[in-house]
């Protein structure tokens, strides 16, 4: 009953010892806090740019219009923009770093992985990862295909080419680019 | 694209209808309306390319010649032959109280000059041929001997106005099956041409539809009317 109070006290002059606590750095180095607020400015620029379009354009949920126009807008710039607010973010980070507590540079790695994670993110299609394209499709003739004459396919003709997809393969790909009888087309289900 | 080919990939959802966008430039388009909806190219549409939603039994028969997009190996598991039941099941995000139809009901949707219809698939497997009219055109909707392809003319033989029905003696295999037109009394195969009969070699002009969820068509079309028998 009584063991605690003093194990409390015995911490806090622990913290106070070891100096670790951002506060306190920031209160001996006043001339960092700008840096701070550019530092953290970059990371949330960086970070947005990748998961605000993101939280937007995830299935299953509705989509504003202004929302996604957000999203797309964002999205167009991401790839640009988390390169260069993550390289500032890196270098304010560096500018920090030397006269960071630990709990300090622990925010900021945290910060870093995700700010580069965006920025990875930013220039990956993840939609491609759920549903792979297919990149140079190949053809059979009918009469080489497996395929049972009740499943669905969308065709197309286009002069003498004739074309079937099959729509089970289509519902997974869903975009496919072709050519038809000369003509470029976009396959989508 | 004003002479350029693009090239499009799966690029995000909107309200489960999907983007893409092309490599090109980066736009990004609609897949149901063919539009660019934002990035250079905004505002640009593409050309629709008539299209057929058939049995690979109805297009075997049709197309002797034709060839089959071939399954890619490493994702055969991913395959759903089942894929409507399954995507049946799954949640809608938008829908429209009120109307008479529920957001997973099928739908052959059409648009002529901008007035849009939506024909439930229940009453057209029930009712085909259906004969319509929509914004003066005259229309004939039939599904196809197997019950499960579809296509749409316009129900006009050499500019007037025709009416179509089924052959009586059809049968129930289909081997028979075929549309006899009331002026003419001519017989037409699903693929819109006269195969017998005075009208013999012509064939009817073809409208492209869609076959769509209600929610996604009537979120894309809006002012649409729903065909009533």
């Amino acid at each position: 009953m009584s063991a605690s109070p003093p194990e409390l006290n015995s911490g806090s002059t622990e913290l106070q010892s070891t100096n670790w606590h951002p506060m306190y750095r920031r209160e001996a180095n006043r001339p960092s806090s700008w840096l701070w607020t550019v530092f953290w400015l970059c990371a949330i620029i960086a970070i947005s740019l990748f998961f605000v379009p993101a939280f937007i354009i995830r299935p299953f949920r509705h989509q504003a219009p202004r929302a996604l126009l957000l999203a797309m807008a964002l999205r167009q710039r991401a790839s640009v923009g988390t390169l260069i607010a993550g390289v500032a973010c890196f270098i304010f980070a560096f500018a920090l770093w030397r006269n960071a507590g630990r709990w300090a540079k622990s925010l900021i790695a945290i910060a870093l992985v995700v700010v580069t994670f965006s920025a990875v993110m930013a220039r990956l299609n993840y939609f491609e990862w759920m549903f792979h394209p297919i990149d140079g499709p190949q053809f059979l003739a009918q009469s080489d295909s497996k395929l049972d004459g009740k499943e669905m396919i969308m065709a197309v003709r286009l002069g003498d080419d004739a074309r079937a997809y099959p729509i089970s393969q289509m519902a997974y790909h869903h975009v496919l680019n072709d050519v038809v009888g000369g003509v470029p087309i976009a396959v989508t289900y | 694209m004003n002479g350029r080919a693009l090239h499009f990939y799966l690029a995000g959802i909107n309200n489960q209808n999907f983007l893409m966008r092309d490599q090109e430039t980066g736009s990004w388009w609609q897949q149901i309306t063919g539009k660019a909806i934002y990035g250079p190219l905004q505002g640009a549409a593409l050309d629709l390319v008539l299209s057929d939603e058939l049995t690979f039994g109805e297009w075997r028969s049709e197309s002797p010649s034709g060839q089959v997009l071939a399954p890619v190996a490493k994702y055969t598991k991913e395959y759903d032959s089942n894929w409507e039941p399954d995507v049946a099941k799954l949640p809608v995000v938008i829908s429209f109280p009120g109307t008479e139809l529920k957001s997973r009901d099928v739908v052959v949707g059409l648009s002529i000059n901008g007035a849009a219809r939506a024909y439930p698939w229940e009453t057209l497997a029930k009712q085909s041929p259906v004969l319509d009219r929509v914004n003066g055109t005259p229309l004939l909707l039939v599904l196809g001997p197997d019950g499960k392809s579809f296509r749409v003319f316009v129900s006009r033989i050499d500019g007037r106005d025709a009416e179509f029905f089924l052959q009586a003696d059809a049968g129930s295999d289909g081997k028979q099956w075929a549309l006899v037109d009331a002026t003419t009394a001519s017989q037409w195969n699903f693929q819109g041409c006269a195969t017998s009969g005075f009208s013999q070699g012509k064939c009817l002009d073809r409208i492209p539809a869609l076959k769509d969820y209600w929610f996604d068509w009537r979120n894309y079309h809006p002012e649409t009317t729903i065909y009533k028998h």
